[in-house]
């Protein structure tokens, strides 16, 4: 369950110099403990604009942003001692070990609970003793993924945490995320797979342009999504007929297949196919990648 | 902020080591090589004072091949400089750039340590790494001198090569402080490079040149003189010039990185 608010933002806006156009325009969002936020968007949509302002590595140009209740460009060392951050194909020191890498991250960090860490270790399967430059991306992902979460941090930061991990390492990865809202942590995670977050996350938002075009609990987006029937007739699909129907769209698949998607009452929809020969009729609830989809072309059609 | 200095020189040691054997290197074969033209000092000297003024003034002096002479001509006034200037400015052009450009920084910056106490670490490393090869050079010179019979008076000798340090440094902090203001490592290799040898020129020159007088005073080479100390003529002010040069790129480097967007 949510609590109060631990990632706050309030008008947040960055335009790089020399670019005339905002990069990120007006964010307000507001994660709260206990919750896993996704923040879906196309590259280049400002997903890691809106993680590197977070994180301070960038500054805002209008608007500000708040962690634990700090603001992120005054208090940034106060707040990365309660901060896990993971980049996305995080850079490393290639000469490096992972254990030295994880030693050299901890010793910054000052706060890394060390049998936690271990455990992080074993549960990744990651090898501390081969050095950085040697491993594969997948492997070099699970020292990113410790050293974001070794010392059990409240707000955790994620931009595409589970790219190159396998389906074994993804699961354990999942369990990480489950364990650290369990215990309350704030966790706010840009990705590209939406089944992923579709699976782990509470509620998600979605850029476009460096706006928030949509926020929605995936609850919610489960309520909202239209329901899609995959029909096939005997004779050929009557597309006229059906798109007649208030809130119905056809998309035919050849000429007695088709998709009819339904934003609306079901009624007129079923009585209209009654008087066509039906031969298979399936129904499937529309997931988070058609409607993020959706959105997107909305948007355009904007 | 132990950490930062630590790692640092930790991935560092290989190359500081090279640097240092490149140093020996250096400063040995060109003593070994003063017994042989020592007995011939006058007659060398005689047939170089052909040369114009402004020639001899870019290899530090009029004489060189006395023991003072040969040494600051030969090592200390522009050899060894040149060579620590390309340690230095190599290690001002990426102590910070290479980790932002390899995007390390981020990694860094992520953990609950300040800009400014990274900046300070990183200068800190930086300075550490400078003065092994500059020590290992004062041993090797000290120690060949004594060996090849090169009448200078140790004390002099550290001295000179102190003040070598002290140079140098300010050069690796112009290339500090052009990295952290976010230019990129050429422009700030470039930058530190023609400041560097363009003082040198300028200042070497200024004797004959009379009106780069006004002009060389801004170059830290205008206050590197060698031949001075290696005669007993130790001036503290050069000292506290580039003391005060080096901390004042330092202090502009925090106030430039403290704020700026990470590439």
């Amino acid at each position: 369950m949510a609590q109060d608010a631990l990632i706050d933002t309030w008008g947040l806006s960055k335009r790089y110099a020399g670019n005339k156009a905002y990069s990120l325009r007006d964010l307000n969002l507001h994660v709260g403990g206990g919750e896993i936020y996704g923040f879906l968007g196309p590259n280049g949509a400002g997903k890691s604009t809106t993680i590197r302002l977070l994180m301070n590595f960038i500054q805002p140009t209008d608007g500000h942003a708040n962690i634990m209740g700090k603001n992120v460009v005054k208090d940034s060392v106060t707040i990365k001692k309660s901060v896990g951050y993971l980049a996305s194909d995080m850079a490393m020191y290639p000469k490096m070990t992972g254990a030295q890498f994880l030693d050299y991250m901890g010793q910054l960090q000052h706060n890394v609970d060390e049998e936690y860490k271990n455990q992080l270790i074993h549960l990744l399967q990651a090898d501390p003793a081969q050095k950085l430059g040697n491993l594969s991306r997948g492997n070099k992902q699970k020292f990113a993924i410790i050293q974001a979460f070794m010392h059990k941090p409240q707000v955790l930061i994620l931009d595409e945490p589970s790219s190159g991990l396998d389906p074994l390492m993804q699961e354990a990865f999942y369990k990480l995320l489950r364990e650290a809202k369990e215990r309350g942590a704030a966790i706010f995670m840009s990705s590209h797979v939406l089944s992923e977050v579709q699976k782990v996350c509470d509620r998600v938002g979605i850029i476009k342009n460096g706006k928030l075009v949509a926020e929605r609990s995936i609850a919610e987006l489960e309520k909202e999504a239209a329901h899609t029937f995959e029909v096939t007739f005997r004779e050929s699909v009557p597309t006229k007929v059906l798109e007649k129907l208030k809130g119905v769209t056809v998309t035919p698949h050849d000429e007695r297949r088709a998709a009819i998607r339904l934003d609306g009452e079901l009624a007129p929809l079923l009585a209209t196919l009654a008087k066509y020969d039906v031969v298979q009729m399936d129904v499937h609830q529309l997931d988070l990648e058609e409607l993020f989809m959706h959105f997107y072309d909305d948007e355009e059609e904007q | 902020m132990k950490p930062v200095i630590r790692w640092t020189l930790w991935q560092r040691r290989w190359s500081t080591f090279w640097w240092s054997l490149g140093v020996v290197a250096l400063s040995g074969f060109t003593l070994a090589f003063y017994p042989t033209i020592k007995d011939q000092a006058s007659q060398l000297n005689k047939s170089l004072g052909g040369l114009s003024g402004s020639a001899q003034s870019l290899f530090g002096g009029t004489d060189f091949f006395s023991p003072v002479g040969y040494l600051n001509s030969q090592l200390i006034y522009f050899t060894v400089p040149l060579i620590l200037a390309i340690l230095a400015i190599g290690l001002g052009t990426s102590l910070i750039g290479r980790e932002e450009s390899n995007g390390t920084l981020e990694s860094l910056l992520a953990r609950p340590v300040s800009r400014g106490k990274l900046t300070l670490a990183k200068a800190i490393a930086g300075v550490i790494i400078i003065l092994i090869v500059s020590f290992v050079n004062l041993l090797v010179t000290v120690g060949l001198s004594k060996l090849v019979n090169l009448d200078v008076s140790s004390v002099y000798v550290a001295e000179a090569c102190f003040a070598c340090f002290m140079l140098v440094l300010t050069f690796g902090a112009v290339a500090f402080l052009l990295t952290s203001t976010g230019r990129g490592k050429v422009a700030a290799l470039g930058i530190s490079v023609v400041y560097g040898i363009g003082g040198y020129l300028i200042s070497s020159l200024d004797s004959t040149v009379h009106w780069l007088t006004h002009v060389s005073p801004i170059f830290p080479y205008h206050y590197y003189q060698t031949a001075d100390i290696l005669r007993g003529t130790f001036r503290w002010g050069d000292i506290v010039f580039f003391t005060v040069f080096t901390l004042a790129c330092g202090l502009l480097a925090y106030l430039a990185f403290r704020r700026r967007d990470i590439a």
